[in-house]
């Protein structure tokens, strides 16, 4: 195993009676493209919100490149790039404005930041629109806008909540070289998607949470592995997903009350 | 094929229509936030009865005292009051803001004319309209018990009338919505409305001056407003009532022709609506260009002696104080109220006072008002930051900071609105003495710093989202108010009496003095409260989230 970025001990976080993360003990190795999935209400976003210092969790520990979060949150911040849900845009700013407050709350400096907003603006495929703000942007351009954000520092743990979601298929396949060079040298890719097939194309281990409770976690082959018989090793990631998911089958819909769609 | 039984009928879907708002009326009123906004619904549905009834009788005694009287033609300004009432009010509770879109009913299967006929029936269930029928319904009786003859005219001229302000509300309402889909012209529209809302105060002084001199010019405008409906519908009505038919038959024509050309005009409108139309301001897929030098270059760093968080986000404060056009066009406010006070109360001729108030005592009264306006943003001071209030916490800065930032503009967005208004005050009426302006200076430091350690508490503490050049639903939390109004009362009242200190002891400069005092204590105050309110600013992080990204 290579060195930890991630590690959660009983990482806890109740809503009143509702307990929306419960003891998640998560361990996420330096320079891993790592799929956190779920179904929807599992409590992705949840974990996400306690790793990124948007929630505080009721209680257990989580530990960022060897820091204490609680004790370290500043230094912790310094390290990782966050694209959050609903991606907290400052809309009445151009993406340039924005490009450019983001980095120079990371302390970097103006000709830095510069340099590097205009570059990811172009990589974006932002920058013919320097006066638009952000609120005139479409869904897919806050996206893009949202990831250069994330990155501008650069990062050394990267969470991204649905990255592709809105997203054209060609700055999507950039996007996705250039998280690909980013693990291979040595950034920790957190991932969240619906899209299981984006997932097991990029991510090398793959954690599944359910109902607030993590079930399965490990590389691709280890969670194949884990599937009974001998097509195990040709289980596609959904299969996977399902049987760990919908063991419970009160999960599943029932096809045959739609009969009359059908 | 679909397994689509039957169409409904035009009278069905209306029907539906209605379910559908009164729904959407109960759900919201179903959340938590909203029990309060059900007990002012209450308050104001009550209100807004007593309202009605009581302009019912007005209208029924007006119409009573117009045709036995013999002043059949006055009836013309009953219909006037209603056709202002019907076309004005929803242009103003329209708030410009987008809210619940009929035209959103295009993804079902309807017709052009039930979109149409939704679209005029939906126009009924305005508070206006609801309101100026009644109105109608009150003005056919009292004008029937005066003169019975009339009551079939009255009948088809008000369903006429009625017809026709229906459909000119329709038609307008939709151009607005067209108009105030796009965000740069609801701005637009917002300011010209703060603009006209500012002139309307120098209406009773411009009135005393100059009333006398434009009533001739008045009187020959009178005449042509017999063109419009309202006065048709009067002169029908007199028509009627003293057997000259022909009036009644150019009233009736007139009206109707206004209702046949409303209704052309709204029936294109609602057609381009059905056709397809794209109101969303987002932008078109991007074209392909060489991108140009960048705009946002900034070569020379004015605010290098700050901290590179504090600085930015102070640049960006500033970058949505210029974007807000409400929050801008407030900035005119101050500059014009010491114009329009110092007209009032000060200088030579005061229009409002015998004898000028003494500028010793308007002036530190001027910019009391003056901070009262200015400092109230600062209660709510995430208010317009929405979900970007998440990069504040996923960003490596401590809340401090942000407060530093922020307060940092506030200070002097303060700064520059009270020196201009010094500068007017200047002009107009003079400065006051010495002793007395230092008194104020150092009371404004000590204001302001007292309040900004409070108010920051209360943002942390009451955020409440607003948006944007929108009016409706842009509340303050009602406790951010409160705790404004509660600081604003208490500085006030420790203020006043320092500065009536000299005249008590005759010393001039005490009051100076002890402001001093104290500037510098809340300065050393306000500097202590920013790292206890960084502490809380992380507590309450789910909440201001919350409240933000909603």
């Amino acid at each position: 195993m290579t060195e930890a970025a991630i590690v959660t001990q009983r990482l806890t976080r109740r809503f009143g009676n509702l307990t929306a993360v419960d003891s998640v003990d998560l361990t996420v190795g330096a320079g891993q493209f790592f799929g956190f999935l779920g179904p929807n209400g599992a409590g992705k976003s949840t974990t996400i919100k306690m790793l990124t210092g948007l929630l505080a969790p009721s209680s257990g520990r989580a530990q960022l490149l060897g820091l204490d979060f609680a004790e370290h949150p500043v230094e912790v911040k310094r390290q990782i790039g966050v694209v959050p849900e609903g991606m907290g845009l400052f809309e009445r700013l151009t993406g340039a404005e924005y490009l450019q407050f983001v980095g120079r709350m990371y302390g970097l400096d103006r000709p830095t930041t510069q340099r590097r907003s205009e570059e990811l603006l172009d990589f974006m495929q932002l920058s013919d629109r320097p006066k638009t703000l952000i609120a005139d942007y479409s869904h897919g351009m806050q996206k893009k806008l949202a990831l250069a954000a994330a990155v501008i520092h650069g990062p050394r743990i990267l969470f991204l909540d649905e990255p592709f979601e809105g997203v054209d298929a060609l700055a999507a396949g950039a996007l996705k070289a250039l998280l690909g060079r980013m693990t291979e040298r040595g950034v920790t890719i957190f991932l969240t998607s619906h899209v299981l097939e984006i997932v097991e194309r990029l991510c090398s281990h793959v954690a599944i949470i359910h109902k607030g409770r993590l079930v399965a976690q490990g590389s691709l082959e280890e969670l194949r592995a884990g599937i009974a018989g001998e097509e195990g090793s040709k289980t596609t990631l959904e299969q996977i997903f399902l049987s760990i998911v919908g063991q419970d089958g009160a999960q599943q819909p029932q096809l045959e009350e739609l009969s009359w769609l059908m | 094929m679909a397994d689509v039984a039957r169409v409904p009928g035009v009278w069905e879907q209306i029907r539906l229509v209605a379910g559908l708002r009164w729904r959407i009326l109960r759900n919201g009123l179903r959340k938590k936030n909203n029990q309060w906004d059900l007990i002012g619904m209450i308050f104001a549905g009550v209100f807004a009865s007593l309202f009605v009834l009581g302009l019912c009788l007005a209208f029924y005694f007006g119409a009573y005292t117009f045709l036995s009287g013999g002043h059949e033609a006055w009836i013309a300004f009953l219909f006037w009051g209603i056709f202002l009432f019907w076309q004005l009010v929803p242009i103003f509770t329209a708030g410009f803001g987008a809210g619940f879109e009929f035209r959103t009913l295009l993804r079902f299967p309807l017709s052009l004319r039930a979109f149409y006929l939704i679209g005029l029936a939906y126009g009924l269930s305005d508070f206006a309209a609801v309101a100026s029928s009644c109105w109608l319904i009150a003005m056919i009786i009292g004008a029937s018990v005066a003169n019975p003859s009339v009551l079939p005219s009255m009948l088809l001229i008000s369903a006429l009338f009625l017809l026709m302000n229906i459909t000119l509300e329709r038609m307008i309402g939709s151009w607005l919505e067209r108009i105030l889909a796009r965000r740069r012209s609801r701005e637009i529209f917002f300011a010209i409305f703060i603009l006209l809302a500012v002139s309307l105060q120098f209406l009773n002084p411009l009135l005393q001056r100059y009333g006398r001199a434009a009533q001739p010019w008045a009187r020959q405008l009178l005449p042509y407003l017999s063109v419009f409906p309202p006065s048709l519908a009067g002169q029908a009505i007199a028509g009627a009532a003293q057997n000259h038919f022909t009036d009644t038959l150019i009233g009736v024509a007139g009206i109707s022709a206004y209702a046949l050309l409303f209704s052309v005009f709204l029936w294109m409108r609602f057609a381009t609506q059905y056709r397809g139309e794209e109101l969303s301001e987002t932008a078109a897929p991007a074209r392909t260009v060489v991108r140009p030098v960048s705009q946002t270059a900034e070569h020379s760093d004015a605010l290098r002696l700050l901290s590179p968080q504090v600085a930015a986000v102070l640049r960006k404060e500033f970058r949505y104080l210029t974007r807000n056009s409400f929050a801008f066009f407030l900035l005119i406010m101050p500059p014009v109220f010491v114009l329009l006070f110092t007209t009032q109360f000060a200088g030579r001729h005061p229009t409002a006072t015998r004898h000028p108030v003494s500028t010793e005592l308007f002036f530190p009264g001027m910019m009391a008002y003056l901070l009262l306006i200015l400092m109230a943003p600062a209660y709510n001071s995430f208010a317009y930051d929405g979900k970007g209030i998440q990069t504040f916490f996923t960003s490596p800065v401590s809340f401090r900071e942000v407060f530093l930032g922020k307060n940092l503009l506030q200070a002097g967005m303060l700064a520059f609105e009270l020196s201009l208004s010094m500068a007017a005050f200047s002009y107009l009426v003079g400065l006051p003495s010495l002793p007395v302006l230092l008194a104020t200076l150092a009371a404004i430091v000590f204001n302001v710093t007292g309040q900004l350690a409070i108010a920051n508490w209360s943002s942390l503490s009451f955020p409440r989202k607003l948006n944007f050049g929108q009016m409706r639903g842009q509340r303050q939390s009602g406790m951010a108010v409160l705790v404004s109004f509660g600081t604003q009362i208490l500085l006030g009242c420790i203020s006043a009496p320092i500065l009536f200190m000299s005249r008590w002891t005759g010393d001039k400069w005490l009051p100076a003095e002890v402001f001093a005092f104290l500037a510098a204590a809340a300065i050393a105050g306000y500097s202590s409260s920013l790292d206890p309110l960084a502490v809380l600013a992380e507590k309450k992080k789910e909440t201001l989230i919350e409240a933000l990204s909603r």
